[in-house]
């Protein structure tokens, strides 16, 4: 099933066998209650890593019934990442969440290299999967958090990362536009040169499971009438699954406008990881962090 | 086309005759060739160099002197000069190297004030090849000029592999960007210049050819190998110009081919504003002949 709106990965994984979803350090209110909608709302199994005492009080405080969930008590929050990251490492939970730890902790427990979640060469990357009002689809893009200037070889794995994605969204062969300054080919332009590049590599099969095109204007890529008056043709003009941004700037700039501007719900995970990771940010709304917890849960299959 | 002969044939036809000046006319080779030429009557030359010498030359090649015209210039560079001069000046069409050194007749050419390359112009070699086991002629670039292209330099060298093709009557060309593969990788740098070209002539920022590549030279002009391969390629093994990374290549592939393979060639150099002919001193005559008919056609064009 190809999904179209964010709430319909609900009704899929209601089908499937729950995953177990473990949270590192989650002794705050925002991450025991996201996890204890999710699993209230039947999609996934919730292991609760962090103190034990400061859990139960505010699973008290907010009427949540702690017997739905597994406590796995931890006094510390590097503690807590290492001992998620290590039942991960052990089979005894699928996906990743980030409790109250800071970004930087969470994200050096995964990238440990002995007993953390990476493998060799792989590349930690931020997808952000949106359902804005104004779009016939949804919308898959990266990187708005992580990589900064992603050179070429990590444009080719995040590229591979957004098709992963969309592949476990249902969308067969997505529609990838790789954004730059415009669609001419500006051999001085590194966002433009590389994505002629990653676009000759799909055209020989060297990235798969897609239709891959660019360099693109942003406008090209999600406005079929813009790529009309340019009279340009091109089976991802104005229809794309998935956007690979030049950079962190542009793609971080496109999220905020995306959430802020337009009325768009939305969720992200972080990939690259052996399990998908979770790692919203307390300003993300309830169902936003609902609908991470559920993204990541459908990458785990 | 087929065969070099047909450019002759072509170049016949345009019923004038071309005015080459040929700089240092003192080697039996370049004189047979240009007598040929005259003698069927598609060019008028101009040879600049020791009198005595050329009128030696011509006698024994049976050509009346009334047919030629002839400069008096015994010193070297001062005969390249003059012949530089004159088709700078419009006197003469086409530029022929004779017996003058590759290295101080290019220096003429290059010559800033006083040479053919317009500024920022890009100078390139391009040649067309007869083969006996290829369905037609094949142009290729760059086997003398440019050592190690960069990237403008391997779009110059498509846009004039493509002129000439379109002079010798091929519409849209089919343009393979050679390699070792057809896997475009970050480490064979080259292959990553030509993704940029097939998505610049995509976006038709090239025009008049179909172009394709990183591809080896059997998916490049063996039918077969595409098939047998599976690689969808527009060049399908029917190219007709073959642009490759670096000179060593490009060099090798032609001179391997003469050598073991048999076939005739013909080449200019590119980016000039007329036609230059440089031809080394052991090329045959046969060669020599087909250059200065290739030279007539481009001449027409410029």
């Amino acid at each position: 099933m190809e999904i179209r709106k964010l709430d319909q990965m609900f009704e899929v994984l209601k089908q499937r066998e729950k995953k177990r979803l473990v949270a590192a350090w989650a002794v705050d209110e925002h991450t025991i209650l996201a996890v204890n909608d999710a699993v209230n709302m039947g999609i996934v199994e919730g292991i609760l890593v962090g103190d034990k005492k400061t859990i139960e009080t505010i699973c008290a405080q907010k009427r949540v019934d702690c017997k739905k969930l597994t406590i796995v008590d931890v006094d510390n929050d590097v503690e807590a990442a290492a001992k998620a990251v290590e039942m991960i490492n052990n089979k005894e939970g699928d996906f990743l969440m980030k409790g109250l730890l800071s970004t930087d902790r969470y994200m050096r427990a995964i990238l440990n290299k002995e007993k953390g979640l990476m493998n060799p060469g792989a590349v930690l990357s931020h997808v952000t999967v949106a359902e804005p009002s104004t779009y016939h689809k949804l919308i898959i893009f990266g990187d708005v958090a992580i990589i900064p200037e992603p050179d070429l070889a990590q444009k080719i794995q995040i590229t591979n990362y957004l098709i992963r994605v969309a592949n476990f969204l249902g969308i067969e062969r997505p529609k990838v536009g790789l954004q730059a300054p415009s669609e001419q080919v500006l051999p001085k332009v590194r966002s433009s040169a590389e994505a002629a590049i990653i676009s000759k590599m799909a055209e020989r099969g060297q990235i798969k499971n897609a239709i891959v095109d660019g360099p693109l204007g942003l406008d090209l890529i999600i406005d079929a009438e813009s790529a009309k008056i340019k009279g340009m043709k091109g089976e991802v003009l104005g229809d794309a699954d998935c956007i690979l941004f030049a950079n962190i700037e542009a793609g971080n700039t496109f999220y905020k406008t995306v959430v802020k501007l337009v009325k768009s719900e939305l969720c992200a995970i972080v990939m690259g990881a052996r399990v998908p990771c979770v790692l919203t940010s307390r300003g993300d709304s309830e169902r936003s962090k609902l609908y991470s917890i559920a993204l990541a849960a459908m990458m785990a299959y | 086309m087929k065969r070099l002969i047909e450019i002759v044939e072509k170049a016949k036809s345009l019923g004038r005759r071309t005015r080459i000046a040929v700089a240092l006319a003192e080697d039996a080779n370049t004189i047979g060739a240009i007598c040929r030429a005259t003698k069927e009557g598609f060019i008028h030359p101009v040879l600049i160099g020791d009198k005595h010498r050329i009128e030696c030359l011509l006698e024994a090649q049976g050509l009346p002197l009334s047919e030629t015209e002839i400069i008096d210039i015994k010193e070297p560079a001062q005969a390249t000069k003059e012949a530089v001069r004159m088709v700078r000046d419009g006197e003469a069409d086409v530029l022929m190297k004779g017996l003058v050194g590759t290295d101080q007749f290019l220096r003429e050419v290059l010559n800033k004030e006083r040479g053919l390359l317009p500024p920022k112009a890009v100078m390139s070699y391009a040649c067309a090849l007869e083969l006996p086991k290829y369905h037609k002629l094949l142009i290729i670039s760059d086997t003398a000029v440019l050592p190690t292209p960069d990237f403008s330099q391997k779009l110059a060298m498509v846009n004039y592999s493509v002129k000439m093709a379109h002079t010798l009557g091929i519409e849209k060309p089919k343009v393979a960007l050679i390699s070792a593969t057809e896997k475009v990788s970050p480490g064979m740098p080259n292959t990553l210049d030509y993704a940029l070209l097939c998505k610049m002539a995509d976006r038709g920022q090239i025009k008049g050819c179909t172009i394709d590549g990183p591809l080896d030279v059997f998916l490049a002009c063996d039918k077969e190998a595409v098939a047998t391969k599976g690689v969808p390629t527009p060049i399908d093994g029917d190219a007709d110009i073959l642009i490759f990374p670096n000179l060593e290549t490009a060099n090798a592939f032609y001179k391997g081919l003469m050598l073991f393979g048999g076939g005739e060639l013909a080449g200019l150099i590119q980016g000039t504003t007329k036609p230059v002919v440089v031809m080394s001193r052991s090329e045959s005559e046969n060669s020599k002949y087909y250059c200065i008919a290739l030279s007539c056609l481009m001449a027409e064009e410029t």
